[in-house]
């Protein structure tokens, strides 16, 4: 939950998916990686690559803004846990997500957490491999 | 496929029957790997490098319970340095690996070798057990065929992975054939420059600090994590002070108040040593340190049926051979394993 937290105060824009934002909603599941969907616009890529220089455990493998572009998904380790960054997710429904997606608070940082019904479509998407 | 008289996969099996082939028997000579994944290559069409991966975890005492090959040479350590280039490593089977091979030809009756080492070193989802126990369910089954599978939970204990981690997360329910995520972590432990000096550590590392301040010192790792990068991450939050004045919050739920974070791994032995701030309270830095990532790892784990009826039934269903033997056999191959020099 800190990491996204972190990344949230690093500015950068994304909507919280994965167990972290079911947990976040009141369902009572362990926590797993951090599942970020990223606002696609190149201000935000940029900002959200030099986040990734500061926290990644192994620097030299965070992908260029360049690649951020055109990459699926990017996963970086940090002392956090692993952040799975979904790029692709962003670039094809940054808009219906954040349209549902709700601000809490993270200690003292607000999230942008995506929609309950939003969370589990992904969950099942990515994780059982449905649709 | 798994192999039903071992639990071992078809690659494995394909790496102990080329390594036998080639003369690598145990107590024999070793083999150049390159010549043992040559071999697998051409007889089940694997690829070389995905062999290898395979034939060096086999090897690995902190990948599986139970190597079944003995390796000699550059094989990696628990850091992120890889193992040298198979054209200049060898194995031969481990006394293990040559009664697992002698099981799947039915030269001597079954062993459960899979369900002792699991297979999470490579990223599945059975976990490994302590051998002794695995085998002694075994021997309660062949001795009491009617024994609760209650009793064989007792006798099996939770899920082992080798380094002397500590396991928690919902282990009924992995015992009970459900999906489970499992937490490893380290141990933490909080102790003095004076006990590390007492118990060898290097005088001259030590010396500079107060005697009776407090040290603390992680080992123990959980086995799929590097420990460099456990090393990394530890340093990387401790350089993270007051991260964002706007979040005075997330700050202080963040920053890791250390002064130093020595990695003091050596021949064989990890363990890193952080130094705390002036003031800082060791216990709650040692509570913080168990949540970074390296420290703790998490594995998704679960068991094709429910763990006590599963032993039950495998014990069941080969009870016309003589799992007895077998059984003593794998143990006395165990209790001779080599131990893995990383010098």
């Amino acid at each position: 939950m800190l990491l996204a937290a972190v990344l949230a105060a690093a500015d950068v824009s994304f909507v919280l998916v994965g167990s972290a934002a079911l947990w976040l909603r009141g369902e009572a599941m362990p926590v797993g990686d951090t599942d970020a969907v990223i606002e696609p616009r190149e201000p935000n890529l940029r900002r959200l690559h030099a986040a990734l220089n500061s926290l990644a455990v192994r620097p030299r493998q965070v992908p260029s803004v360049s690649r951020l572009r055109g990459l699926p998904i990017a996963r970086v380790m940090t002392s956090f846990g692993n952040l799975d960054c979904l790029l692709e997710q962003g670039r094809l429904e940054w808009g219906r997500l954040r349209g549902g997606a709700e601000t809490i608070m993270v200690t003292d940082v607000g999230v942008l957490v995506a929609s309950a019904g939003d969370a589990w479509a992904l969950r099942r998407r990515f994780k059982d491999g449905h649709g | 496929m798994a192999d039903d008289r071992t639990g071992l996969g078809l690659v494995e099996l394909a790496i102990l029957e080329a390594l036998e082939g080639l003369g690598g028997r145990a107590g024999g000579r070793d083999v150049r790997c390159e010549r043992v994944l040559a071999a697998v290559e051409d007889s089940i069409g694997l690829a070389r490098g995905y062999g290898y991966e395979v034939l060096a975890d086999m090897a690995l005492p902190w990948k599986v319970q139970v190597p079944l090959l003995s390796p000699h040479g550059n094989f990696g350590g628990r850091g992120n340095d890889p193992p040298a280039s198979a054209r200049y490593t060898d194995a031969r089977l481990s006394r293990a690996g040559e009664v697992v091979l002698a099981a799947a030809r039915g030269e001597m009756a079954p062993v459960p070798a899979g369900l002792i080492n699991g297979n999470t070193h490579r990223r599945g989802t059975r976990p490994p057990f302590r051998p002794e126990r695995i085998i002694a369910a075994v021997r309660a089954v062949l001795d009491d065929p009617g024994i609760t599978p209650g009793k064989l939970l007792e006798i099996v204990g939770p899920p082992d992975f080798m380094t002397g981690c500590t396991v928690s997360g919902d282990l009924a329910g992995l015992r009970a054939g459900r999906k489970a995520e499992l937490v490893l972590q380290a141990r933490v432990t909080i102790t003095s420059p004076a006990a590390l000096q007492a118990q060898g550590a290097s005088a001259r590392r030590w010396h500079r600090y107060a005697p009776d301040s407090a040290v603390i010192v992680i080992d123990s790792f959980p086995p799929y994590v590097s420990v460099d990068d456990a090393a990394a991450a530890i340093a990387e939050r401790a350089s993270r002070r007051d991260l964002d004045s706007r979040y005075p919050g997330l700050s202080q739920a963040t920053r890791l108040p250390l002064r130093n974070v020595v990695d003091e791994s050596h021949r064989g032995r990890y363990w890193i040593a952080c130094i705390p701030d002036a003031g800082a309270d060791p216990q709650q830095i040692r509570n913080q340190l168990l949540d970074i990532y390296g420290v703790y790892d998490q594995v998704s784990v679960a068991l094709p049926a429910p763990l006590g009826p599963a032993i039950k039934d495998w014990t069941a269903a080969r009870q016309n051979e003589d799992l007895a033997a077998s059984l003593a056999a794998l143990e006395s191959a165990i209790a001779a394993g080599e131990p893995y020099d990383e010098s």
